[in-house]
């Protein structure tokens, strides 16, 4: 088959050299502003059914030539209304009107665009110009807030990691939740070895990114698309001079928050009441000095004396703020962004380069990215136009361990206050002195580093077969090749005892797509619009690693592993998997008033079996532009409405093993000699999660246009849930991989932007979107009600009834006012219990938001500009899997939180807190004691710019010069009392392991100062 | 036109693309029928069932650790700040346990692939059947051993034909049906079972067998099942057959029984290296100096006091924490250094069960029981001999001996001591059915006394 593209391509190639170069004329002309007559610059010129365009200079001319053929020109510029006109029409005073609305846009669909009012399908757009320059690594962390239904959620406040987005709910227990990722038309892969390669991609070069929320958007994605598809389409050149902007920036980054954890002279107190307490359970009165030694408070005060090394804990000589140290006082951000556009009638490009150096707040944590794009349109003939859209990164990205590792440096607040950092002779202090491993030991005594090279491009061919009728072909390949180097030296955690650990892995994915298809698009008569679709892809994802780990270094300066003394491990693995897929659509208008789209695409994925190997995922919607209908067009308010409907099927394949469906056995090493171990039971009738989508929507305008806005129901309902389903461990396993049950997310989002002063010298648009979702598991396997997932630490579980990951588990009732004991309720919800065994379970949290809402506001006055955008999550819940260390009453010798001082003491107090008993566990399991409120309203951006008059951009021959101070996460209005409500803690994210605190880094709150110069 | 035509035809070409483009195989593991297909395959499916019984969560350390966590009755504290082996230690244990429930599903895992092999035995060669076939069932008989004795109520209690047990499994596991959801059977079933596997695998297996199970570590194991049955004769006979086979020598001191990878007094080992292979008893009992934790069991006063001075195993405990060795607290040295094997059982337990059973049954089946103890006393402990023996005297010479490796709550269950203040025979004192068992077996595990069940 691949033989025959290659023939396919050639043949194509020679038939372009056949085709004689057209004719053409020159036309100029000016623009200027309809209200007051002043030039637009910048304003865009295309030559009507050609992709020959040029921009206006700063005068408002322009000039340029185009096909002789060409009659109709058009004319644009954000903010107005699209105007046409014919070649012969007067073009040194055209004058564009200020439009007021959003619904003449050009939307990008799946294989093709759409004009934003035509639309059938809920797709949300956000422009790259509404989120250029925000100083975060993943464009999502920029998206966040900025479209209804949208969800996304940063793991922590650590740079370069991934996010979580969830559009329209989860839909998957076990497959994937994200959305499906298409840049210029290429599916790319969302996973790394480390990490996620969704910061590879410079978000400064993104003309548009284009959700596509319902089933009929995204049904032409078929198997790829039920948790939606981000299009993300990026910056395309423009005929004229040539342009070049350069951004720089600068930044301060801090935590958004401190948690206050117990002082040395807290930390005492409360450990040797524990310990007293604890003796006095065991019938010893330690202090009685018969009693006390053996005793709790011996043992307690020993380790005190330990634990302070140098210094004398009785008078309190050291007290460390473990918590202050965890963080980079100086962790800054800098990005400089450069790129030019320009071009003439045949060949226009895009080039950009950047770099952006951004350090966490953690110590030791930073991520950088240098990378550069072109993207080039030719002309080659009047029917052919090839093109290439390029991108090139390099990302570094200092990778501190996950959450739950003692290198993560927040892990040291669980180091005890009386400890001093350094012993007397400068050297930091470790384990017996410390607690645990002294985190701090990290900066000098480990080097990691995870670099990633990105190639995400495409080369592109459109033929004009006849007049109406094109073919598009794409090849597109995304390449990673990922480098992680480790190296501990002896004093760290991972070289103690082998004298240096060190381990290097290679990660290469190549993932290669093809997409090939027609357009045919014609208006008959005067009423029939008619656009078709038709055509196939194929793709295909390779990965390899390979990994090798050694020890015992020579010197800490000699770390890689060619002076390893031994090497202890080594291994190399690959994988694949493909798509085969063919997808058909139709779209009808009638009138301008009546809408219909069908579309359908057949999949096949390597991940199912022979029986299920291929899924057909049909759409239809349709719509009814009310507003075009003689009732209602001379309505003065309403100047825009439209009805829409749309049911679709979508499916998802990813996520899961690559061979899930097969029965396996693995390599297994024993005593120096190969083995093999059964590893994976079959399920040959694995199929595809299949997600049946209804949408009612209707879109509005008001005062001409002035106030737009949609406002839409769903619902989503995904069958054949994918889940590797617990089975007895009796078996030899424990999971098989089936599907099983079914899921449902039923919403509703409002989408409101409003114009509010339109003025030249002073406008302030504003927009509000707000979405409900109820994710519902609505069946498991067989008559399962619940799969519970008290894992001693957290509660995630799946419960039919309830939306995926509640927290179901022992209730906290609270403490007994009689002698201090944790109480939780039992099965009967009224009884409650101190052993924490006959604790009944109940559902005690939901980590899925009800709410998610933004809003954004532009506000301009003469050269200032500011624009902010609060973002909003309501009635979720947190847990903290790390309660059990942090807020135990002094359990064991982790620094406790504050609200530990609340502990009951004497009989007949009334507190939320137990006793504090030393090594007794008094209330630590895993309950709703240390689940939370998560809801949280945060100023996520705050961005005031000044521009500098034209008066003096000219006479310094320049076109702008704009100067701004951003700033991000700057105020967090929430009840949570962890470090920061935007949690999901990395080492156990997942679709049911949601909502968990562990150590996890709080979001970073920063300051930037960014001047862009444009020429 | 004809153009037209060309482009439209080689287009259409384009959009057809193969099926078995969409037929990838894994490159990291094969099908089931192909593991079982020949002799050289099963074999390398027996050293899988030994790396799966070389886990850390089984015999790989984990359960020798429960033992020792269980009895600890002052005499050792867990310290570390993993909570899940603080539960076992303060017998306040958590149905959710992961610890608890690795080592259940593990077990299970090491019987299903000895249920492989013994459904494939008919592809092995001849020449190799039977040791291939007496390994697999010492293997099923061992994790099945080391389930009952663990998470079912003592043999010792007197209602083994009636107290639940674990499941007893024979078949391998191809699909899950409806048999796949199996009940605990009784203590004495399990028993019986264990002692048929053992019994078949002692007379199908070689006298040598590198590190892998020969006959001696059958019979080694079935003295155990014995002793826990208090069936003193078969401890007996099993243990003297042991010596007799006489592949296995004392260690000349007692710090050569530890610490080595080619310990000749260990009848089976774990074979630890840096390549493969566990040995939790390392990770938890010795100090970050060697490659340890902190320190996470600390042995007390308690323990070392029941020593006689001068005795060579009490010298042989160390002191240390984290980094440093030579002060703090007291760690047991037989876990001191790291990647070394693991014995699961040494020859001087033979001894030590001979002796004990031959006293309580006046016999001296191999030899006297106060030669042995002697024997044991010298060699190992550099102490004089005794003039006369007490059965006391041979419990103590036991517990000292065999200390720190496993076998505390087991001879404090057989022999029915209080331990922590718990009864030999306490709920407390077994381990909780994962709760995640319970759950997916669809009703049919019943949970154990005293967790909630």
């Amino acid at each position: 088959m691949r033989k025959l593209r290659k023939l396919f391509v050639m043949g194509v190639l020679l038939l372009i050299a056949n085709t004689t170069l057209a004719q053409s004329k020159l036309v100029k002309g000016k623009v200027s502003d309809a209200i007051d007559g002043s030039p637009i610059a910048g304003a865009t010129i295309i030559a009507k059914g050609t992709t020959v365009a040029t921009v206006t200079e700063p005068d408002g001319t322009f000039e340029f030539s185009v096909p002789s053929s060409v009659s109709t020109l058009v004319i644009s510029f954000i903010g107005f209304t699209t105007l046409e006109l014919p070649v012969t029409a007067d073009l040194d005073n055209i004058r564009l009107e200020a439009s007021q609305s959003a619904l003449s846009e050009v939307v990008v669909v799946g294989f093709g665009t759409k004009i934003k009012k035509d639309l059938t399908g809920n797709i949300a757009r956000v422009k790259g110009e509404e989120i250029a320059y925000t100083p975060v690594a993943n464009f999502n962390q920029a998206l966040q807030g900025r479209a209804a239904g949208v969800f996304v959620e940063s793991n922590s406040g650590r740079v370069g990691e991934g996010v979580k987005v969830r559009v329209r709910g989860s839909g998957s227990i076990s497959a994937s939740n994200s959305p499906l990722y298409v840049i210029d038309g290429i599916p790319i892969a969302e996973s790394a070895n480390s990490g996620s390669s969704l910061p590879d991609i410079n978000f400064n070069d993104v003309e548009s990114f284009e959700i596509l929320k319902d089933a009929s958007a995204a049904a032409i994605y078929g198997s790829r698309a039920a948790n939606g598809v981000v299009l993300i389409t990026t910056k395309q050149g423009k005929a004229g001079a040539t342009r070049i902007n350069v951004n720089a920036q600068y930044g301060f980054n801090k935590p958004t928050n401190n948690r206050e954890f117990l002082n040395a002279q807290q930390y005492v107190e409360l450990f040797r009441e524990a310990a007293i307490n604890a003796d006095n359970i065991d019938g010893i009165n330690p202090l009685d000095p018969d009693e006390y030694e053996d005793s709790w408070l011996e043992y307690v005060e020993n380790r005190f004396t330990r634990y302070s090394g140098w210094s004398d804990w009785r008078n309190r000589e050291t007290n460390t703020n473990w918590e202050k140290l965890a963080y980079n006082d100086k962790s800054r951000t800098k990005i400089v962004d450069v790129n030019a556009q320009g071009g003439n009638d045949k060949t226009r490009f895009y080039i950009s380069g950047s770099v952006s150096d951004q350090d966490g707040i953690l110590i030791n944590n930073f991520f950088q990215r240098v990378s550069g794009r072109v993207n080039v349109d030719h002309e080659v003939s009047k029917k052919v136009n090839i093109g290439v859209n390029f991108g090139l990164t390099r990302t570094k990205t200092n990778r501190i361990t996950l959450d739950n590792g003692f290198q993560n440096p927040l892990q040291m607040i669980a180091l005890a206050p009386i400890t001093p950092t350094h012993d007397q002779n400068g050297n930091l202090y470790n384990t017996p002195v410390t607690t645990y491993y002294n985190g701090l030991l990290e900066i000098d005594n480990v080097k990691r580093s995870s670099v990633n090279f990105r190639n995400l491009g495409n080369v592109y061919l459109n033929y004009k077969i006849i007049d109406h009728l094109v073919f598009k072909t794409e090849l597109g390949l995304d390449i990673q090749n990922q480098t992680d180097n480790y190296y501990g030296g002896p004093l760290s955690l991972t070289g103690a005892s082998i004298n240096g650990f060190g381990s290097a892995d290679w990660y290469k994915s190549v993932n290669y797509n093809t997409n090939n298809y027609f357009n045919y698009n014609k208006t008959f008569g005067s009423s029939h619009d008619l656009d078709l679709t038709a055509g196939m892809s194929f793709q295909k994802y390779e990965s390899e690693r390979a990994w090798v780990e050694g020890q015992d270094f020579p010197v800490n300066e000699l770390n890689r592993l060619a002076s390893a003394g031994e090497i202890t491990g080594g291994s190399s693995t690959g994988t694949q998997r493909s798509f085969l897929s063919y997808f058909a659509r139709a779209g009808y208008k009638f009138a301008d008033k009546y809408l219909l789209n069908l579309s359908g695409r057949i999949d096949g994925s390597s991940a199912f079996g022979l029986d299920s190997r291929y899924g057909f995922f049909p759409a239809v919607s349709a719509g009814w532009i009310l507003s075009n209908e003689n009732f209602l067009a001379d309505s003065k308010a309403l100047s825009f409405l439209k009805l829409r409907a749309s049911w679709g099927l979508t499916g998802n394949a990813d996520g899961f093993g690559d061979f899930a469906h097969l029965g396996l056995w693995a390599g297994a090493k024993y005593n120096g000699t190969s083995g093999l171990t059964p590893t994976q039971l079959p399920n040959p009738l694995l199929k595809w999660e299949k997600s049946d989508q209804y949408d009612i929507g209707v879109d509005f305008g008001f005062f001409g246009n002035r106030i737009t806005g949609e406002l839409d129901y769903y619902n989503r309902l995904t069958r054949d849930l994918i889940y590797n389903v617990p089975i007895p461990g009796t078996s030899g396993f424990t999971t098989q991989t089936l599907n099983i049950g079914s899921m449902s997310n039923k919403g509703v989002e409002l989408v409101i932007n409003a114009n509010i002063i339109t003025g030249k010298a002073f406008s302030w648009t504003t927009g509000v979107n707000i979405s409900y979702n109820r994710n519902k598991i609505e069946k498991l396997d067989g008559d399962q009600k619940k799969i519970p997932g008290n894992d001693g630490r957290y509660l995630n579980s799946l419960i039919v009834g309830e939306s995926i990951g509640v927290f179901y588990g022992p209730k906290y009732a609270g403490v007994d006012p009689a002698n201090g004991d944790a109480l939780w309720y039992q099965e009967d919800g009224k009884t409650t219990t101190n052993d924490y065994n006959e604790a009944g379970d109940f559902v005690v949290g939901n980590p899925n938001p009800d709410y998610i809402a933004g809003f954004n506001n532009t506000v301009k006055f003469k050269g200032f500009d500011l624009a902010f955008l609060f973002q909003g999550v309501f009635g979720n819940q947190i847990q903290n899997g790390a309660g059990g260390f942090m807020s135990t009453g002094a359990d064991w010798f982790d620094n406790q939180t504050i609200d530990q001082l609340r502990r009951w003491q004497k009989p007949g107090d009334i507190t939320d807190v137990p006793q504090a008993r030393f090594y007794y566990s008094n209330g630590t399991g895993a309950s709703s004691r240390y689940v939370y409120d998560g809801t949280y309203i945060r100023l996520k951006t705050l961005t005031l710019g000044y521009s500098l008059p034209r008066s003096i951009t000219d006479r310094l021959k320049m076109s702008s010069i704009r100067a701004y101070v951003a700033g991000v996460n700057l105020l967090t209005f929430t009840k949570y009392p962890g470090w920061d409500p935007e949690v999901n803690s990395d080492y156990r994210a997942g679709n049911r392991n949601q909502g968990g605190d562990f150590y996890s880094a709080p979001q970073i709150k920063s300051v930037t100062f960014g001047l862009t110069l444009g020429f | 036109m004809k153009k037209h035509i060309i482009i439209i035809a080689l287009s259409a070409m384009a959009l057809t693309a193969c099926d078995k483009d969409l037929q990838i195989e894994p490159q990291q593991s094969i099908s089931e029928d192909l593991a079982l297909s020949d002799d050289g395959k099963i074999k390398k499916v027996l050293n899988g069932a030994y790396d799966a019984l070389s886990a850390g969560s089984f015999l790989g350390g984990d359960l020798l650790l429960y033992s020792e966590l269980l009895a600890a009755d002052g005499e050792i504290r867990w310290e570390g700040t993993y909570n899940q082996p603080r539960e076992v230690w303060n017998k306040n244990i958590l149905v959710t346990n992961s610890f608890v429930r690795d080592s259940w599903t593990r077990g299970y895992d090491i019987i299903n692939i000895a249920n492989n092999i013994l459904s494939a035995i008919d592809v092995v060669n001849d020449a190799d059947k039977n040791r291939v076939k007496g390994e697999a069932l010492f293997l099923r008989g061992t994790a099945l051993f080391e389930l009952v004795r663990l998470f079912a109520l003592p043999y010792s209690d007197g209602s083994a034909a009636t107290n639940l047990g674990v499941p007893i499994v024979l078949i391998p596991t191809r699909a899950i049906t409806e048999e796949s959801y199996v009940p605990r059977n009784t203590v004495a079933a399990v028993y019986a079972q264990v002692i048929n596997d053992l019994t078949e695998a002692e007379s199908l297996l070689p006298a040598k067998n590198g590190f892998y199970a020969q006959k001696s570590a059958a019979a080694a194991i079935l003295s155990r099942v014995y002793l826990q049955q208090e069936d003193y004769p078969g401890a007996r006979d099993a243990a003297n057959r042991v010596i007799g086979y006489n592949e296995f020598v004392l260690a000349s001191s007692y710090a050569a029984a530890f610490n080595s990878n080619n310990s000749r007094e260990g009848i089976f080992q774990i074979v630890v290296s840096s390549q493969d292979g566990a040995n939790d008893m390392h990770l938890y009992w010795s100090i970050t100096k060697y490659g340890g934790r902190t320190g996470d069991v600390t042995i007390l006063p308690k323990h070392l006091n029941l020593y006689t001075p001068g005795d060579a195993r009490l010298a042989f405990f160390y002191q240390g924490e984290g980094n440093t060795e030579g002060s703090g607290s007291f760690r047991s040295g037989k876990w001191k250094m790291q990647y070394m094997n693991l014995s699961i059982v040494r020859l001087a337990e033979m001894y030590l069960t001979r002796a004990e059973a031959n006293f309580r049954l006046g016999t001296s089946v191999g030899d006297d029981p106060l030669d042995d103890v002697n024997l044991i006393r010298t060699t190992h402990g550099g102490l004089p001999e005794l003039g006369s023996l007490t059965l006391a005297d041979i419990l103590l010479e036991r517990k000292l001996e065999l200390a720190h490796e496993g076998h505390a709550i087991h001879d404090a269950k057989r022999l029915k001591l209080t331990v922590d203040g718990h009864a030999y025979n306490a709920p407390k004192l077994v381990l909780p059915i994962p709760q995640r068992e319970v759950d997916a077996s669809k009703g049919a595990l019943v949970q154990n006394p005293g967790y909630g069940g």
